[in-house]
């Protein structure tokens, strides 16, 4: 609407709202290059506390330990994800109950998940570690990678799978020179997804990790880091995480456009 | 008496585009008005600016002599019908008739009685309390209808009405709105690309093309004498026959002479037209001679392409089902003619 | 045959899913039906005493608190996420994929990070009490940290990316001539948003704050880093009953609390939503 008014006030709301979502986040990015690193006085440009990151030998190992829990349960998702969203796609009749049971893990509260795989390993009495982390993080990675691909399946043009068997190829021919290009860019958009989610994820890897140090991962380091108090080397931290999801988000997201040929 | 609209030199730009380029038009009381053009012409602009939706870059636009160029949609006495129907999909038919009339703060009973009645002559009131989505398209555009007429505009614009309808159903609702406009005796201004559509319903038709006015005038005006060679090929068939303009006619390329009654031209490139249904087999005025290439059954008619030494395009020309019994076959010699006040001449 | 490499295809996903979350989830829901064993184990004789716990007023005032602050983080995040994504969908269109994509991108940076970006904007030391330090007004603040306050802003602020994406989807679909229908029967710019804009995208507005409150009232990393060691809400209560005081089956009985809340608000906002559109609509 040519409406001055409605128009300010436009501008107004998104400013407030960007204001509100940014400066938490300019604030702490900001700190992490001050050299004091206390948000008291800015008193130089300094990486000193990301370099003080690379020499804790904690940080390092809580690194190492999400990286390889994401990876792992990443490669098992996306396997996993993307034959059942083919599988379901591929299904004649949708079954309420199959529907239900994908959507579940993308809505059901991690605290809820989280206890219930507490209790479930410990009552059969698996010794709990990083593999069982990755087990547990495999179940919702597997929902988002299928959410994915299914959405690139809808748009497929099944008559091309018909086109190809009629110019003479086998099913697997079809399969692996038609349909799989095809999906390829969703599949691995949704790889990327779920390798961000895992490495973010907290609440369910901090129940299912069992007990000392050999499992931590890097949320639940900065979790203890957080609840120790402030300190700079967080703001280090949480910087290069958040760079690290914003490369990660970024891939993705052109993936997925490539996908949708938008 | 005085046009109940008047549109004075109205320009609108988007960008570097130029959509309406200077249009004035003057449209009558209980009109039924045709803006008719190809997509791009501007003629979705220029009604989107007579209700309201558009502000004019230039020029102005009057309502019974009032300007109301800059008027707010909701405070015209202006209603449009969506090409989309744009019916709202939350609320029953009669929902959607009565809305216009609540905004007018209208006493309930009188919107109940307006309603009915409103729904009463578009043979909706079976059908008041379903949802839009359970009507078939048909229904819908009658809906879409009923929403606008019901608040008894001072002028009702239509936005291609008949676009979304199949091509029966089309040819009906043609005949139904003309028979409810002069039912309600509202103006109606209606944006077509279907100059089929134009012809039959509207009775002053103006031919918009990039932006600007082309011709204006009655159906039969603007088919049997159009101002342009634009606006003679857009509406109906036209035969073109490219040559050279000389006083009385034109000569083609082969050396023949085309006779044409009528102003044009008279020197330089120029095109002669002539519409197919004018030529018969056989000598006349004007004369050519060619070989069938082609033969089209149309039902009610026959088309036949004749190809001539005269032009690189196929002659096309139209027989009755009575003639058509004694056609000649593809690959036959014939002879055309037409008579010299059936031709035009336009610069080419 | 389609259906058999179909079965095939899905059959390890959805063994995975059965194994790893449908029995666990059995489990736990069927563990709160069984006593609390001496030292922390469990004592198979079935019980309801924990799921009558629950309903105790101490607990279940805990559980009405956790609904009142998901409920207000809910209706903070509906009314700011839907006037955002109506301010993003009012720009012109080859703004809105950025807007929206610079709204929802802190979505994607980790939870616990925008969470203690709170505790650094709200500590005793942290900027805003800088900001106001500089100001010289310093003396007004109350305590910010470790409050209610705090709780809700950080649940706000993690979800309300979230209500921006539900709110936007519909009011970009919704066909601009809708509106423009309303204006040209009359309808004023405010008439038009309630009775036709607002009504048509209300199930879009309905699933984001459906789950930011789903999402609110379980939640335990924000109370328990935002809110401070005496503050509870629901999510704290079942951390504790697991990790801390180790009565397990009075944990499980406050997760199955929680999931019946969470369904049956799920299956109202779907029965709403259904209802509310009359059904299908054209696409």
């Amino acid at each position: 609407m040519p409406d001055s008014g409605a128009g300010r006030l436009v501008l107004l709301i998104l400013a407030a709202v960007f204001a509100f979502l940014y400066v938490p986040i300019a604030v702490l990015v900001g700190l992490s290059f001050n050299a004091s690193g206390l948000p008291t006085a800015w008193t130089g440009f300094s990486t000193r506390w990301y370099a003080a990151l690379l020499q804790n030998g904690e940080i390092l190992g809580a690194a190492r330990n999400t990286l390889i829990v994401a990876a792992a349960s990443t490669a098992i998702a996306t396997l996993l994800g993307t034959a059942l969203a083919v599988g379901v796609e591929l299904r004649r009749r949708r079954s309420r109950g199959i529907e239900a049971l994908i959507f579940a893990p993308m809505i059901i509260p991690d605290i809820v998940l989280a206890i219930a795989l507490l209790s479930f390993f410990s009552l059969l009495r698996i010794p709990m570690g990083l593999h069982t982390i990755v087990m547990a993080h495999v179940v919702f990675n597997l929902a988002f990678v299928c959410a994915v691909v299914r959405a690139r399946l809808k748009s497929f043009d099944w008559s091309i799978v018909e086109a190809s068997s009629d110019l003479g190829a086998s099913l697997v021919t079809t399969w692996v020179r038609v349909v799989l290009p095809v999906i390829a860019p969703a599949i691995v958009a949704g790889a990327l997804l779920a390798f961000t989610l895992s490495v973010d994820e907290f609440i369910i890897a901090f129940f299912t990790a069992g007990a000392g140090r050999a499992s931590i991962t890097l949320p639940m380091q900065v979790y203890a880091m957080i609840r120790f108090g402030v300190t700079p080397e967080i703001n280090a931290l949480a910087t290069l995480v958040m760079g690290a999801s914003l490369v990660a988000l970024a891939l993705a997201q052109r993936l997925n456009r490539r996908t949708l040929g938008a | 008496m005085r046009p109940v609209v008047e549109i004075e030199g109205v320009v609108r730009r988007f960008g570097s585009v130029t959509a309406v380029d200077g249009v004035s038009l003057a449209i009558a009381e209980g009109a039924f008005f045709a803006l008719l053009g190809a997509s791009g012409s501007g003629k979705t602009t220029l009604l989107r600016m007579l209700a309201g939706f558009e502000m004019p870059d230039a020029g102005r636009i009057l309502l019974d002599g009032a300007d109301i160029t800059r008027t707010p949609p909701n405070r015209r006495p202006v209603n449009l019908m969506f090409q989309s129907y744009a019916l709202f999909p939350h609320m029953t038919v009669a929902q959607n008739v009565a809305y216009g009339l609540e905004m007018e703060r209208r006493p309930r009973a009188e919107i109940r009685a307006r309603v009915a009645e409103m729904l009463e002559t578009v043979q909706l009131l079976p059908l008041a309390g379903r949802r839009p989505d359970q009507l078939s398209g048909g229904q819908r555009q009658r809906v879409a209808l009923a929403r606008a007429l019901v608040k008894r505009p001072r002028v009702l614009l239509l936005d291609e009405p008949l676009g979304a309808l199949d091509a029966k159903l089309r040819g009906q609702m043609q005949l139904e709105l003309k028979r409810l406009q002069h039912e309600v005796g509202i103006t109606f201004i209606v944006v077509t690309h279907d100059q089929d559509e134009a012809l039959v319903m509207a009775d002053r038709i103006a031919i918009l093309r990039a932006g600007r006015l082309e011709q204006v005038g009655t159906p039969r005006e603007v088919y049997e004498s159009p101002a342009t060679r634009y606006a003679a090929d857009f509406i109906g068939q036209m035969n073109f026959l490219p040559g050279h303009a000389l006083p009385g006619g034109l000569r083609l390329p082969d050396g023949g002479l085309v006779r044409v009654a009528g102003e044009g031209p008279v020197q330089g490139e120029a095109v002669a037209a002539v519409r197919p249904e004018r030529i018969r087999l056989g000598p006349g005025e004007n004369t050519l001679t060619g070989t069938v290439r082609a033969l089209a059954y149309h039902g009610l008619d026959l088309q036949l392409q004749v190809e001539t030494p005269a032009a690189a395009e196929p002659v096309t020309l139209r027989l009755t089902a009575g003639e058509a019994e004694t056609a000649p076959g593809i690959g036959e010699r014939v002879t055309l003619g037409w008579a010299a006040r059936d031709t035009r001449i336009f610069p080419a | 045959m389609r259906d058999r490499g179909s079965a095939f295809l899905m059959a390890p996903a959805l063994a995975w899913l059965a194994g790893l979350m449908v029995v666990p989830c059995a489990l736990v829901l069927a563990l709160a039906f069984f006593r609390r064993g001496l030292y922390g184990g469990i004592d198979w004789t079935f019980t309801l005493e924990n799921l009558a716990l629950v309903f105790d007023p101490l607990y279940g005032g805990i559980l009405l608190n956790s609904a009142r602050i998901a409920g207000l983080v809910a209706l903070i995040a509906a009314v700011a996420g839907y006037a955002a994504a109506f301010a993003i969908v009012s720009r012109p269109r080859h703004w809105q994929p950025v807007l929206l994509f610079l709204a929802v991108l802190p979505f994607w940076s980790n939870y616990l990070i925008r969470t203690y970006a709170w505790i650094v904007l709200l500590n005793r030391e942290g900027l805003i009490v800088q900001a106001a330090r500089w100001l010289g007004r310093d003396g007004a603040l109350p305590q910010m940290l470790y409050t209610e306050g705090a709780v809700i802003a950080g649940l706000v602020y993690a979800y309300l990316p979230f209500v921006i994406l539900a709110c936007y989807a519909p009011l970009s679909r919704l066909p601009r001539d809708l509106a423009e229908a309303s204006r040209d029967l009359g309808g004023s710019g405010f008439t038009t948003f309630r009775r036709i804009t607002l009504p048509l995208t209300l199930p879009g507005l309905a699933v984001g704050a459906v789950f930011v409150f789903v999402l609110s009232v379980g939640n335990f990393v924000t109370p328990a880093l935002l809110g401070g060691g005496q503050f509870q809400m629901v999510g704290t209560l079942v951390y504790a009953q697991f990790l801390t005081a180790g009565d397990w089956p009075f944990g499980a009985a406050l997760a199955m609390v929680l999931m019946a809340v969470m369904m049956l608000l799920l299956v109202a906002q779907t029965w709403v939503a259904e209802r509310g559109t009359g059904g299908r609509r054209d696409a």
